[in-house]
């Protein structure tokens, strides 16, 4: 059996181990897709939907998520198309006018090309990405954060509330959390809210570079670090 | 309550004890009123899974209740077709006359106001439950007499006591 | 009762009960549908019982109790058999006239007789009845027959004959060439072709497989699979059976939502009676086949209608949704290939093995074939379950069987397809219902909810309520169906407090595009159906809420006030008492005056009034008011 399968993504062929997420390969080859709620070597969820794709199939293409999106042989998949491009732009403007307070949603929404927030703000101090439940339960096995309600009333709470025994201060959740860091100006003070686009730089936890940069157009729309 | 079947032997449940997650709080609360934190912990540890899971469901689905209910509780349908026959009305109802809201229990612990999206009974709505027994077609005007005969029940209990 | 070893003994048992039924001459038929028991039912069957006893007719006549009917308006109902005299709103007090003079002398009671709502003239028999008349029930029909909680007289109606005849002739492979050439699609909603399901979880690789019956019918106004559940539970295990034997499974679930303790007590019962009887359980009729089914219950929630949150949930989890990049025919519950099917569409199978692929596919349209079971409701004469072919027109159901509007306005529009669908108006009601067609339209067939909505609906408020609804229900997990659904509703919302600006309607419809295209599941994927297909028959009421912050439909409380018409009000008191805002004043027998500073328009004064002398009108200041009420409870629902 082969160990490599063969993928092309915005008509470059790539190769990649078997079992990789088409978001992982285009991640690998620095197809830099926009996405908040992946969390690398972790399971993922598919929750923000800011790394949708077209996936071309039988002259057909469907969007879904790259993360969670199994990269398979022939497979066909394009990344920034104007719909895509629109669709992105939508989906990180409602997390902006949700929660403008931190660097990381203030940066997608300028990779996503977001010029105007036409929804009243709102201060939230969550995005319900669902890193910290994930690096809690998956990396430790401590299970002392989760998901907790439906819909809007969704949060990330301890059992009860109170933190738990099997929690050991790791500060795991708190590296990961896309919230931790305020936007440069400092925080956003409730009713002060604004779209920041400024920053150009890339979401502070990804910070790995990638060895192999094909300098792709999506590149250029997200002032991309390694544009300049 | 439900009659007793029991399980085949070999052919299902894959998932172990954890899998029996949800009927075994549903039971719970059906004996008990509703879920309290000694509840769900000892559910928890029996079907061995995480308190954090045990937590979740008990927050995720409408029937549970975290708290207390009152003595008497009181459903109102809010299905489409209750909806177009004016069902709110009948929230409205409550809120005059008992000052209560969905979700809220009186401050004697007598009477808890509820929603549900949709009994299945929507030939005969509105439709209001209380204390299990389904009343259809109801107005303003007939909730009012339902609440009377309530506080009428209750009144002549306690003179019984 | 002894089990069943072989096939020979079903055939043996099923010509007993044959033969011992045919012996009753009379039975009364009472309907024990969940409704119909709200209307007290049961003690009029009790009635019956006992007096059918006193009056020393009990070998004459029995009582037989059914589930729905599907007729739930009328109930209680009672039917006379063989005669077929249909009798409504049957009370327990009537019980000794049935019996002393119907069942004793065949003496029909006009007074119990169904009155025909548009022709005024009381109707005799059901099949004389227009709602039914025009009807095709080919599963529903059943219903009537048979006790659902006795597999004897399951037995006794047909029931497991199509399984029998499974077991003695036909392979896996041709079971399902027989549900593909019938052309069967899912029911519940996608519309599925059903055949090439069994097909890919039939070749998915792997040795344990389940079927799942998916019993959770969330669609609010839609009571199809509950009447079939209640009523006929063995018609759905005899489905689930035929699918297990297909697609190479061994267990099979049936996930019922928790809103339906009769659904799931009937279908509990049901499966202990097949397992006593060996109908369920190993070697069934000595094929060397096991198959056994176990009943769950859900806890509330309509995502868990979707097919990865119901196997999330029967797992024992919370049911949010997963992606579907990979289908649940190849990795469903715990993994395993499972084929998920709805009620309704499991009832339709024994049918076709009976009956045979051609004849199925007789009815129909070219690519919807077979009967739909729909639950006509809303502002119709008469409401209930009606099953017609495809291809039947939406006049033909809403005006023919449904007697057309009920309260002498016209009817406005239909929604279809619950929380999922749209609306259609009136002027579209020649188009004949199947899959494509009502897609085309910007709704959908859905489960078969069709709720009527006459001119005194407001569509923006609809909007709302869709909304509301779905933004209750969101599991929350992804972006554009949490924050989208919500966003939506805040505009709504504007538009409905006389807040709404220039723009929103593009940007709903930009937005609900978003919440479309890049949603999880089906939920978020289906969420902005309803209020975009009203944007896009009832635009002009959208723009007048927001231009004029007027409600035309005079729904609305920011936009209206509520008047008390002095030539028609009598003094009479009744809304004074009734008003829960004390916002009514006036002496006996003088006109009453409501203060509009306290007047919330909840409605419950005008609901009340007999005289008609509760008017609305267009509110000249139409500024957002929200009273403190109102605000505590979108409060409660935001916090």
């Amino acid at each position: 059996m082969l160990k490599y399968t063969h993928v092309t993504i915005d008509g470059a062929t790539l190769r990649t181990p078997k079992g990789q997420s088409v978001l992982d390969v285009a991640l690998e080859y620095g197809i830099c897709i926009p996405h908040l709620c992946h969390l690398p070597n972790h399971t993922d969820m598919g929750a923000c939907r800011l790394c949708i794709v077209e996936h071309v199939k039988n002259g057909r293409s469907t969007v879904t998520t790259s993360c969670t999106l199994e990269a398979k042989e022939g497979m066909v998949i394009r990344s920034n198309t104007d719909r895509i491009r629109a669709l992105r732009m939508n989906i990180a403007e409602l997390l902006v006018a949700e929660a403008p307070n931190s660097k990381a949603v203030q940066d997608v929404a300028v990779r996503c090309g977001v010029k105007q927030v036409r929804y009243p703000f709102r201060n939230k101090d969550c995005v319900l990405c669902g890193r910290c439940v994930r690096v809690c339960r998956e990396l430790w096995g401590a299970n002392a954060l989760g998901f907790i309600g439906r819909g809007m009333k969704r949060r990330v709470d301890f059992p009860f509330g109170v933190r738990p025994d099997s929690c050991k201060v790791c500060n795991s959740c708190i590296d990961v959390c896309p919230m931790t860091i305020t936007p440069c100006a400092g925080p956003m003070l409730p009713g002060r809210e604004y779209l920041c686009g400024q920053c150009e730089s890339q979401l502070s936890m990804n910070a790995t570079v990638p060895d192999t940069c094909v300098l792709c157009d999506l590149g250029k729309g997200f002032q991309c670090a390694r544009q300049r | 309550m439900y009659m007793e079947v029991p399980e085949a032997d070999g052919l299902f449940r894959d998932g172990g004890g954890a899998s029996r997650l949800l009927e075994t709080l549903l039971e719970r609360q059906e004996k008990e009123g509703y879920l309290s934190r000694e509840t769900i912990r000892d559910v928890a540890v029996s079907l061995g899974v995480p308190l954090t899971e045990a937590w979740g469901v008990a927050n995720f689905y409408k029937v549970f209740s975290l708290v207390p209910r009152g003595k008497h509780r009181m459903t109102v349908c809010m299905g489409t077709a209750c909806h177009v026959r004016s069902a709110p009305l009948l929230l409205e109802e409550f809120s005059g006359q008992l000052n209560l809201e969905p979700g809220e229990t009186s401050a004697d612990g007598l009477v808890t106001v509820e929603t549900v999206n949709c009994l299945g009974a929507c030939g005969v709505g509105p439709v209001v439950v209380a204390d299990e027994v389904f009343h259809h077609h109801m107005t303003p005007k007939k909730l009012r007499r339902l609440i009377r005969s309530v506080r009428r029940v209750e009144e002549e209990e306690t003179e019984h006591d | 009762m002894t089990e069943l070893k072989r096939l020979e003994d079903l055939d043996a048992l099923r010509e007993r009960l044959g033969t011992e039924r045919k012996r009753t001459l009379r039975t009364l038929t009472v309907c024990g549908g969940t409704a119909c028991q709200a209307s007290r039912s049961r003690p009029v069957a009790e009635a019956l019982k006992r007096e059918l006893a006193e009056q020393g007719l009990g070998d004459v006549a029995t009582v037989r109790v059914t589930g729905c009917q599907g007729f739930c308006e009328q109930g209680p109902i009672v039917a006379v058999e063989p005669e077929g005299v249909f009798y409504c709103h049957v009370g327990e007090r009537d019980a000794a006239e049935i019996v002393g003079r119907t069942v004793r002398n065949g003496e029909v009671l006009e007074p119990l007789l169904y009155r025909d709502p548009v022709s005024g003239e009381k109707v005799r028999t059901l099949d004389h009845i227009p709602f039914f008349r025009w009807q095709e029930r080919r599963i529903l029909g059943q219903n009537h027959l048979l006790d659902p909680c006795s597999i004897r007289e399951s037995i006794a109606s047909g029931g497991y004959a199509a399984w029998q005849r499974v077991v003695s002739g036909f392979t896996p492979e041709e079971v399902i060439a027989e549900v593909k050439a019938a052309g069967l699609r899912g029911r519940g909603g996608a519309g599925f072709p059903t055949g090439r399901k069994w097909e890919s979880c039939r070749n998915a690789p792997g040795d344990v497989k389940y079927v799942i019956c998916n019993a959770d019918e969330g669609d609010p106004g839609a009571y199809m699979d509950r009447s079939i559940l209640e009523g006929n539970p063995h018609l759905v295990l005899e489905g689930m059976l035929i699918g297990a034997w297909a697609v190479g499974a061994r267990a099979g679930y049936i996930y019922v939502r928790h809103e339906y303790p009769l659904a799931v007590e009937h279908a509990r019962t049901a499966v202990g009676q097949a397992r006593e009887l060996g109908l369920l359980g190993r070697n069934l009729l000595g094929s060397g086949f096991d198959f056994d089914v176990e009943i769950v219950r859900g806890g509330g929630s309509f995502v868990c209608g979707e097919s990865t949150a119901l196997m999330a949930s029967i797992e024992g989890r919370v049911g949010e949704p997963s992606p579907k990049d990979v289908h649940t025919v190849e990795q469903g519950l715990w993994n395993r290939p499972s084929n998920l099917n709805n009620v309704e569409t499991w009832a339709n199978v024994p049918l076709i093995i009976n009956e045979g692929a051609a004849r199925y596919a007789s009815l129909g349209t070219d690519h919807s074939k077979g009967t739909k079971i729909f639950a006509l409701t809303g502002h119709v004469k008469n409401t209930g379950l009606v099953e017609v072919p495809f291809g039947t027109t939406l006049r033909t159901i809403i005006h023919e069987i449904g007697g057309g509007a009920s309260n002498g306005v016209g009817v406005k529009a239909v929604q279809t397809g619950g929380p999922s669908g749209g609306c259609i108006p009136a002027r579209l009601f020649d188009l004949p219902v199947d899959y494509e067609t009502l897609s085309e339209a910007g709704s959908m067939v859905g489960s078969g909810g069709m709720v009527v909505m006459d001119e005194g609906t407001c569509m923006v408020d609809v909007s709302r309520y869709f909304l509301e609804f779905l933004r209750e229900e969101s599991c929350g997990k992804c972006v554009p169906c949490r924050l989208g659904i919500d966003r939506m509703l805040e505009i709504v919302t504007d538009m409905v407090n006389g807040n709404g600006r220039p723009g929103q309607i593009e940007l709903l419809e930009e937005l609900g595009d978003t919440v479309s295209a890049t949603s999880l599941c089906g939920l978020g994927k289906t969420a902005a159906n309803p209020v975009l297909s009203a944007l896009r028959y009832f635009r002009d009421e959208f723009v007048a809420h927001i231009e004029e912050k007027r409600c035309p439909a005079g729904v609305c409380r920011a936009l209206i006030r509520y008047a008390i018409d002095a030539d028609r009000c009598t003094g009479c008191g009744v809304c004074l008492t009734a008003c829960p805002s004390e916002a009514i004043t006036g002496s006996r027998k003088k006109p009453h005056t409501i203060d509009p500073g306290k007047c919330t328009r909840c409605g419950i004064c005008r609901s009340e009034c007999t005289f008609d002398a509760v008017v609305v009108k267009p509110r000249e200041d139409a500024r957002a008011q929200i009273h403190p009420r109102d605000d505590r409870r979108s409060h409660a629902a935001h916090a």
